[in-house]
């Protein structure tokens, strides 16, 4: 349970982000379109299937997505939501769980992340700090946010969704939020081999969506393994799917 | 259950998690399960599920903190089945 502090905190950080998207949302995706000539594969259809995914049913969005690039939440954001859908609405803004060490290195980066809605954690950190991100994660949902996990806990270094290593933090908050769905997204650039920092210039990005409902009759760790199996096991299937079509 | 045998289930428990095989060739009771054997950190509820069911046993989240060798999972296990 959240204290009154750590929630008005969340609750400032919310409409600052919410406000400053424009500004930040144009700095990113201009970085990405004009700096980097991203492209995400049928964007129109990939925003309209993910609104229509959000309303269809009942319950927060848990948006979990296979991890190649340090940038992969980033392109997420842009391909699930224009700019001013997301400015205007928090869901279509989720928010996001990096890994401190990773992108809290000065105080401009800190900066943009508190802004694009991140709740950093230290993953091998103490299971009380842990606990306590996983808490606001959880609160963030009942509040009817969305936030983004990736649920193999770092980048695949094999380049594909692995059911070897994946870490069960998605299946503990859906444990803790039982109403929460789970958006699993596939993203993989055209020319994208292994797992990389920044993908290449002019990369084009294929993202493919499905909602699932994970359920499991199990409790506790277990409980968790199995959650977090069923959202691994749907990345697979997409990523097959992915590899099917493209060959 | 004796210390010998419980460590002998606990690491062949381990055993299909371990990147290190070497030094789990070389193991003993500190042999640390993060550091030493390269086990990946996420594997370690893996590894708490298998020993609560192999010694069925039940082990919290403290407990489960505590466990950094193999020396701390035997004697975590010899605890449990103490109090069974």
């Amino acid at each position: 349970m959240l204290s009154w502090r750590e929630r008005c905190l969340l609750g400032i950080q919310r409409v600052l982000a919410q406000a400053f998207a424009p500004l930040t949302w144009l700095l990113t995706v201009g970085w990405m379109r004009l700096g980097r000539r991203y492209r995400i594969l049928d964007r129109s259809a990939v925003r309209r299937r993910f609104r229509d995914l959000l309303v269809e049913g009942d319950g927060p969005v848990i948006v979990c997505a296979n991890h190649l690039t340090v940038i992969d939440s980033l392109l997420l954001i842009w391909a699930l939501a224009s700019v001013w859908n997301g400015a205007l609405k928090s869901a279509l803004f989720p928010w996001n769980v990096p890994e401190k060490s990773n992108y809290y290195k000065n105080p401009l980066l800190c900066a943009f992340c508190y802004l694009g809605k991140c709740l950093p954690i230290v993953r091998r950190g103490p299971r009380v700090e842990i606990r306590k991100v996983l808490d606001r994660v959880a609160y963030l949902l009942t509040r009817g946010e969305s936030v983004m996990l990736f649920p193999e806990g770092g980048r695949s270094r094999s380049g594909r969704v692995s059911l070897e290593n994946f870490a069960y933090g998605v299946g503990t908050v859906l444990q803790e939020v039982p109403r929460a769905r789970v958006l699993c997204v596939y993203l993989r650039g055209v020319e994208q081999g292994g797992f990389c920092d920044l993908p290449p210039s002019g990369e084009r990005f294929y993202v493919d969506l499905k909602m699932l409902t994970p359920r499991t009759e199990q409790t506790g760790r277990r409980g968790a393994r199995d959650l977090a199996t069923q959202v691994v096991e749907t990345l697979v299937e997409m990523e097959c799917r992915y590899f099917e079509k493209s060959a | 259950m004796d210390q010998s045998e419980t460590y002998n289930k606990i690491v062949k428990l381990i055993t299909p998690y371990v990147k290190n095989t070497a030094a789990l060739e070389a193991a003993n009771s500190s042999t640390r399960i993060l550091e030493d054997l390269e086990v990946n950190s996420a594997r370690l509820v893996d590894i708490i599920l298998a020993i609560e069911d192999e010694f069925s046993v039940a082990i919290d989240d403290e407990a489960a903190d505590r466990v950094q060798t193999l020396g701390d999972a035997v004697e975590v296990v010899l605890a449990r089945s103490a109090v069974r």
